[in-house]
């Protein structure tokens, strides 16, 4: 595979959400703002990327049997550098709180742990870095997606500034994570249709 | 080399392990300034807010700014109301009392009033107190502002760790809950001296809010949080009145 198609193939033939169906917990609770979900989108990109490039780096001196032990130590202490990064910049710090334990909880994302066991453990480190970006990447596309529509019509407002005309009547349902879940099942249908070659026989 | 043996193993996860503390330890003590001081800008922000002043938008520096500029002095009370110590509310070196979760233990009998309970003092006479207290999922607290007749709430502002998007989070993100403090009168010597009532206050109990429609705990946590911190409080207003009535 050459890098081009290492990094395409995340975002469109192979997105995590609606073609895997990996980490659709987070994108569940995250999406109500569009600040939350650019945040974790990136928090996402940031763990997956640099846990593929170090896992890919350490990977020939990995002991077997305690292989997935070693891919959580790393994947832990990315998230948690995440965090604190995030918490200490006055910019994204009300938006780490609004997040709470969702960025913590990037550790269980299935999106990591899968990229590096598919991924990073049997390639040179420059593709497993490309293919964990991508891959954060995608998931964040369909998050900000999800995210554009939940906002506007469940607060009236995108990137927290009022859109919609005064007297919007807020919906409550899309606030609620169930829409989400409608919504990425939507997104899904789409998909599907426009590439055939996902369709099941 | 054998990359399966026992003290191979050992001694990678040993190294491994070792490693990631010490990145996590350097990291922790080099960025917990820059994190306090976003806490302390956040707490100042609440307080102006219960008070009635705009601080949306402001940078950290502009709300420390704008405190400063605004109150008049800061101090701790213990729990028969006496001052115990000033708190230093000099631009550059703001102290605030900002552990309301070991306040809450202190009054709720688990521990002593060391610490103390803080009292904000505004230039234009408004007292602050805050409040802290369990929700549905996980603390609430807020400050709130009270005119100084010691009995009238100027304002109040509330913030939450999880309450429910959309419901609980209300207290915080919604500006009309908010409000329907402002004017409200606190019954000192009643108990409780505040209530937040599900279905809606009687009209002309100047003592009571509405709660939240769909989110029943935690506006019951946030009227046992307001209440338990309010009785706290009860011996220094009471003292206040007194003064002032001599």
């Amino acid at each position: 595979m050459t890098l081009k198609e290492t990094f395409l193939t995340p975002l469109f033939k192979g997105n995590p959400i609606t073609v895997l169906v990996l980490g659709i917990c987070s994108s569940l609770a995250v999406t109500v703002t569009l600040k939350g979900a650019l945040v974790m989108a990136l928090s996402v990109t940031v763990v997956t990327g640099l846990s593929n490039l170090v896992l890919s780096l350490l990977r020939k001196g990995i002991p077997n049997r305690v292989r997935i032990i070693v891919q959580l130590v790393v994947v832990a202490l990315l998230v948690i550098l995440v965090d604190q990064i995030l918490k200490s910049i006055e910019v994204t710090f009300p938006i780490d709180k609004q997040l709470s334990v969702y960025i913590g909880l990037i550790i269980t994302n299935c999106i990591v742990m899968g990229r590096i066991e598919a991924f990073a453990l049997g390639n040179k480190p420059i593709p497993s870095l490309i293919d964990g970006l991508a891959n954060g990447l995608g998931y964040g596309m369909i998050l900000i997606v999800v995210a554009f529509f939940r906002e506007l019509f469940g607060s009236g407002t995108l990137f927290g500034l009022q859109v919609m005309p005064a007297g919007y009547v807020t919906n409550n349902l899309v606030i609620l994570p169930p829409f989400a879940l409608i919504l990425i099942g939507c997104i899904i249908w789409i998909h599907r249709s426009a590439d055939k070659s996902l369709q099941e026989k | 080399m054998n990359t399966n043996g026992n003290i191979y193993t050992i001694v990678y996860t040993t190294l491994i392990v070792v490693v990631v503390a010490g990145i996590l330890a350097a990291a922790a003590t080099f960025l917990k300034p820059s994190q306090q001081a976003n806490i302390k800008a956040e707490t100042i922000s609440q307080m102006l807010q219960a008070a009635q002043f705009e601080t949306a938008g402001l940078s950290n520096a502009s709300k420390l700014d704008k405190y400063a500029e605004e109150i008049e002095c800061a101090f701790v009370i213990d729990a028969s109301g006496a001052k115990v110590r000033d708190l230093s509310v000099s631009r550059d070196n703001i102290q605030l009392i900002d552990n309301l979760k070991a306040q809450n233990y202190a009054i709720a009998g688990k521990g002593g009033y060391e610490t103390g309970l803080p009292v904000y003092i505004l230039k234009n006479g408004v007292t602050i107190i805050p409040c802290y207290g369990a929700g549905l999922w996980g603390p609430v607290w807020g400050y709130l502002a009270i005119e100084p007749d010691g009995c009238t709430i100027k304002g109040a502002y509330f913030d939450h760790e999880s309450e429910t998007a959309g419901l609980g989070s209300r207290i915080k993100d919604d500006p009309a809950f908010r409000t329907q403090f402002c004017g409200k009168k606190i019954a000192w010597g009643q108990k409780p001296s505040f209530e937040i009532i599900k279905g809606g206050a009687p009209e002309g109990q100047e003592n009571a809010i509405d709660a939240i429609t769909g989110a029943t705990m935690t506006s019951r946590g946030l009227d046992a949080a307001i209440n338990t911190w309010l009785a706290a409080y009860e011996p220094y207003f009471t003292a206040v009145k007194t003064t002032e009535e001599e």
